[in-house]
């Protein structure tokens, strides 16, 4: 997985060469228009570091029957994550469970990642989740397979729905949220690795590692689902959430993906990539080309690459196997069409529902 | 070999944390967690931790940013002695429905029927306006505007095969399924009501929907609630998921809302919960 990548041809396939991301397109949301929201700042400067040139490393992985582990610490020692003496907590994809479907992060994926990251030093991991649309956790637990999976690799799980939580002030202001009730094993965790399911979204573009944040609210004080972040503005949120969660890394399970009507009812689509990354704008930037997304049409990703992390693929350092080869143009809803690389514009358009 | 009801009711008393009870054992405790141990143990130390932890509009609940999460409050309405605290927070309730969400085609629902939610301010959900539906009836039955309002959004919230989920019947053109644990939490809402809905006899389709789930999905939360509905309903049900429970409960590892849903199923209790027809 060493092939450089061809910056001109990333570019040009994530449909933003020369762009600057803050000024494209139509904001979604809020009703600001967007040439208005390039003079707000909806955040603390002091609270965030300019965004860098992260590296983002892109692995072809053709099936879960593969060495998983190997794969993982390969990822993320490729992007240079050191959890060494530190507590982890790997943060998967169980929003609900429906057999047949693809819904979650592969059990598989998320076991080999605990023995990654225990090869990589860390002191301690814990696998963490607090499902959005179902109260009974130890069934989703349970019936996906992640409860066998930890077995097998004597990893605890908590259920963020119940953990103790506490209050977190908030550093941006896209929504009318000025703190979270966080879980504290999320807040006291020294690394948090967000694992998302590759997945289209049907009310924001696209789900992964950013959006994933929302399984870290508790949902006995936001309830199943999670309603008062839909209130507040979904892609707002997002962006909300993930700057205070700010995962520390990012493996995005895109060894098979969901298409369509994401992230519930979608299609499975073979992607076979695994993207690994420590900037989890730059990460979904990534992954949301590989989809054959434009991701500057994606509100919350344009939204935080002002400040949570890099949206530039001229900045975003690809370590691993060129994007461009590994692309798998996913379905979207008509609704999103115009975000498929190629269209004639951008829409991050998300449309009302009930949550 | 003690029952069920005995193995249950002494892992949640272990759990309590002072008088009242968290999430998880040992936790720091919270209203919704603490009316159910309170409901299932008839527990007079956890009502007086209600009835402190009880806010000045008569709600119980956390505060979730500018969104005041007061769900509890109808749980808690149920858990507390007759009396003021009771009528206040019955009061509260009755003047905190959910947020009116107009029409629209990706999720189709009647704009009427608002439901009650689980933060003030947000959209209308099953659980909390099942949970609503059931003080009212117990508490209130003269409240019949909001008993039917609670009754119709049920009605109107249905799986298209019966019971229901968190509340979606249909999102973008596709029906979703139904969730054991909040189709019988409808079902303990609707015991007793004969309420008609799009296919017919909403309650008979929930009652079938859950003999389906209960089964299949088996969690602690889903056992524990399907044993209340199907106790209220007084259907024979009860004695599988009862067997079930036998076998399968693990008191230590359980937590604390799933055990007292669990307690209050299997025990003496539920019948205070059960509205007499």
């Amino acid at each position: 997985m060493s092939h450089p990548i061809d910056r001109r041809t990333f570019l040009r396939r994530a449909g933003t060469v020369a762009v600057g991301a803050a000024a494209v397109g139509v904001a979604a949301g809020a009703g600001v228009p967007a040439v208005l929201r390039r003079f707000d700042r909806p955040w603390d400067e002091a609270a965030f570091t300019p965004p860098g040139s992260p590296k983002v490393l892109v692995a072809p992985v053709a099936s879960y029957d593969v060495d998983l582990e190997s794969a993982v610490e390969e990822g993320l020692r490729g992007v240079g994550a050191d959890v060494r003496g530190r507590s982890v907590l790997l943060k998967p994809n169980l929003v609900e469970f429906d057999r047949g479907s693809v819904i979650n992060t592969d059990p598989r994926l998320v076991a080999a990642a605990v023995l990654a990251v225990r090869r990589l030093g860390a002191s301690s991991v814990v696998v963490a989740e607090g499902p959005g649309h179902r109260r009974d956790t130890r069934y989703v637990v349970d019936a996906s397979g992640l409860a066998e999976a930890l077995e097998g690799v004597d990893a605890p799980f908590v259920d963020l729905n119940l953990a103790p939580v506490s209050r977190v002030p908030l550093r941006s202001r896209f929504t009318p949220l000025r703190e979270l009730w966080l879980p504290t094993p999320v807040t006291d965790a020294d690394v948090v690795i967000s694992m998302p399911k590759m997945k289209t979204h049907h009310w924001a573009g696209a789900t992964l590692s950013m959006k994933n944040c929302f399984g870290c609210i508790p949902g006995r004080v936001y309830g199943w689902p999670k309603n008062v972040l839909h209130w507040s503005g979904l892609q707002e949120a997002i962006v909300d959430i993930a700057g205070a969660v700010r995962p520390h890394l990012q493996i995005v399970d895109g060894i098979v993906g969901m298409q369509g009507n994401g992230p519930i009812d979608g299609t499975a689509v073979d992607a076979g990539v695994l993207v690994f990354g420590t900037d989890p704008v730059a990460t979904d930037t990534t992954a949301a080309m590989l989809m054959g997304l434009d991701a500057s049409g994606i509100w919350y990703l344009r939204e935080a690459g002002r400040f949570l992390g890099q949206t530039d693929p001229e900045r975003i350092r690809q370590v691993g196997e060129d994007p461009e080869r590994l692309m798998t143009p996913f379905d979207v809803l008509p609704a999103f069409a115009n975000l498929r690389i190629g269209s004639s514009g951008s829409s991050g358009d998300a449309e009302t529902g009930l949550g | 070999m003690d029952t069920l009801f005995e193995r249950a009711a002494e892992a949640l008393d272990r759990a309590r944390t002072g008088d009242g009870f968290g999430p998880m054992p040992g936790a720091e405790p919270e209203p919704e967690s603490t009316a159910l141990a309170a409901l299932a143990l008839d527990d007079g130390r956890a009502r007086a931790w209600l009835a402190d932890a009880q806010r000045d509009d008569g709600s119980f609940g956390v505060w979730a940013g500018p969104f005041d999460n007061d769900s509890p409050t109808a749980l808690a309405a149920l858990a507390l002695a007759t009396g003021p605290a009771r009528e206040r927070a019955i009061d509260h309730v009755l003047s905190n429905p959910a947020r009116r969400v107009p029409a629209d085609r990706i999720t189709p629902h009647d704009p009427n029927l608002t439901g009650w939610g689980w933060a003030d301010g947000t959209a209308g959900w099953v659980e909390p306006t099942a949970r609503t539906l059931l003080a009212l009836r117990l508490l209130r039955p003269n409240a019949t505007a909001a008993i039917e309002e609670c009754a119709g959004f049920l009605a109107d919230r249905e799986c298209v095969d019966g019971g229901w989920n968190y509340g979606n019947r249909i999102v973008y053109g596709l029906a979703l399924p139904a969730f054991g644990q909040p189709t019988a939490v409808g079902l303990v809402g609707l015991h007793g009501m004969h309420v008609s809905g799009t296919d017919g006899d909403v309650v008979a389709r929930g009652v079938d929907a859950l003999r389906r789930l209960w089964r299949v999905e088996g969690g602690p939360l889903t056992l524990g609630t399907a044993l209340a509905a199907f106790r209220l309903l007084d259907l024979p049900d009860a004695e599988g998921v009862v067997e079930h429970l036998q076998r399968s409960l693990d008191p230590v590892n359980t937590d604390v809302i799933a055990l007292a849903w669990i307690a209050l199923a299997s025990g003496p209790n539920l019948s205070n919960l059960a509205v007499a027809t």
